[in-house]
């Protein structure tokens, strides 16, 4: 039997389409189509579903902040996962997600305490800041990144929870802070697709840390009275620090002694 | 065998779109409460923006730009300034973690550095806050389909009903105050009869709602009736 009706001028646009698609279909070779259709829908179906989604952000940027900069001098040291950043996520039974954040870390804090701090620079990993003539010392790590798909949720959103950890040190080397911070951020599909929605919820989580730092950081941390205390060790004659007070500078990272 | 062609293709395509344009059935309620008088003058503009979904909000982002999009538009359209623009430019205040909650939040916030001049450069008179999302609230029917070397079909009947609540408040950032709240309360039930070709009665609950709380927004903005 053929399939196809009687051609008109009407139907003149629809007429190469129509052609290609339905030709003269023979139930044989009808039966034939519909089974390599389905067995192809099957095939990419199974093969999208072993496959994954590699997400790269590379190049994010937050807003010029409007707020006062912090008068001291100050570097930043990064760690080595800020150059290249990858988290890989597999969600059982599916697909794997991959996120690539590159040196997203490193961009992100250096335009941040950039505009956080009146001198601020990134040294080495190998470099001694003690001998620097800086204020503080800022070391950014991160302690965990996560991120959840629509399957995972049953919503149609994509969200990026990113706790990082910050260590500010004085001008002498003394840890004065250990700060974790907890990062979020979400996306909806519909609007970005998914890879972009997880790439914006990414961008999201990381202006989240951002407008964080930039709120409670001095209050967290006293990073400004850094500045002051040197002043105050310039002004004051050179004496050899007792060891008692070395030790209690650091106190705060171990446990209570309740021996006494 | 069934006779197929392309004009009875185009035949139940139309009776798909005349069911989906005619059968379904909405019912929308907007009110508003006005705390003070507002009115707009040239120059000045609004920007829409989502409460914080720190706060559990889930405002849909097409919404938000419908909405945007639905006050802009027209002879009686307002000027709207991008939610993003407003966003960055006065980065990280706006955030959804830093955004204020309230409006005894903006005098603190007005004196930061470069705020109200930021604001005051940008035209931006009133920020309207959305609040509130859809959901499917109920559904039920059954539908079956099947296809062969012969063709396919469905037969049954499916139905489900939307529930689109949304609030608008609005803050005069002239006088730092809340003008009033305008509400979107839509509820919509679509249904999908098949007979061999499934024919959608479609609801647009979301859709109508972006359109009565904008032209609400609007009458609300400009209108200069004291409270």
């Amino acid at each position: 039997m053929v399939f196809g009706g009687t051609k008109t001028p009407a139907m003149a646009l629809t007429n190469g389409l129509a052609n290609a698609s339905i030709p003269t279909w023979e139930p044989g070779n009808l039966m034939s189509r519909w089974l390599k259709t389905i067995f192809v829908t099957i095939l990419f179906a199974t093969l999208s579903g072993c496959g994954g989604s590699k997400v790269m952000l590379h190049d994010p940027t937050i807003p010029e902040p409007l707020i006062d900069q912090m008068p001291i001098t100050v570097v930043a040291r990064f760690p080595e996962e800020f150059d290249n950043f990858v988290h890989e996520e597999q969600v059982i039974g599916k697909e794997k997600w991959t996120i690539d954040l590159g040196q997203a870390n490193k961009l992100l804090f250096t335009q941040l305490f950039g505009s956080m701090f009146s001198d601020f620079s990134v040294i080495a990993s190998d470099v001694d800041a003690r001998s620097l003539p800086i204020d503080a010392l800022i070391e950014p790590s991160i302690d965990a990144f996560e991120f959840s798909v629509p399957n995972q949720s049953q919503t149609d959103e994509f969200a990026v929870w990113i706790r990082y950890r910050i260590k500010i040190f004085d001008n002498e080397g003394v840890q004065i802070a250990n700060w974790p911070i907890a990062a979020y951020g979400k996306s909806q599909t519909t609007t970005f697709g998914g890879d972009n929605a997880l790439r914006q919820a990414a961008v999201l989580a990381m202006r989240d840390a951002a407008a964080l730092i930039i709120m409670q950081m001095d209050k967290e941390t006293g990073i400004s009275e850094l500045s002051a205390a040197r002043a105050r060790q310039e002004e004051a004659p050179p004496t050899n620090l007792p060891a008692e007070e070395n030790l209690q500078s650091t106190a705060a990272e171990e446990p209570p002694d309740d021996s006494l | 065998m069934i006779p197929f062609n392309l004009r009875r293709l185009g035949q139940l395509a139309g009776i798909a779109l005349l069911g989906s344009t005619l059968g379904a059935c909405v019912t929308s309620r907007m009110e508003n409460v006005r705390q003070e008088a507002t009115g707009i003058a040239e120059g000045e503009g609004v920007v829409i923006m989502a409460k914080s979904y720190h706060l559990g909000n889930e405002t849909e982002a097409n919404f938000i730009s419908c909405i945007g999009d639905s006050i802009g538009r027209g002879s009686t359209g307002l000027r709207v300034i991008p939610n993003r623009e407003f966003v960055d430019a006065l980065f990280p205040w706006f955030e959804p973690r830093t955004a204020p909650a309230e409006t005894k939040g903006l005098p603190a916030l007005m004196a930061r550095p470069g705020v109200a001049e930021t604001i005051r450069e940008k035209g931006v008179r009133y920020i309207i806050w959305l609040d509130g999302d859809t959901d499917k609230v109920a559904g039920g029917g059954s539908m079956s389909c099947a296809a062969g070397p012969g063709g396919g079909g469905c037969f049954g009947f499916a139905w489900w009903q939307k529930d689109a609540n949304y609030d608008a408040t609005v803050w005069d950032l002239t006088g730092l105050e809340d003008a009033g709240t305008v509400s979107a309360d839509v509820s919509g039930t679509s249904f999908l009869p098949a007979i061999v070709i499934p024919i959608p009665l479609i609801a647009r609950t979301q859709a109508k709602a972006c359109k009565g709380l904008a032209d609400q927004l609007k009458l609300f903005i400009v209108s200069d009736e004291s409270v």
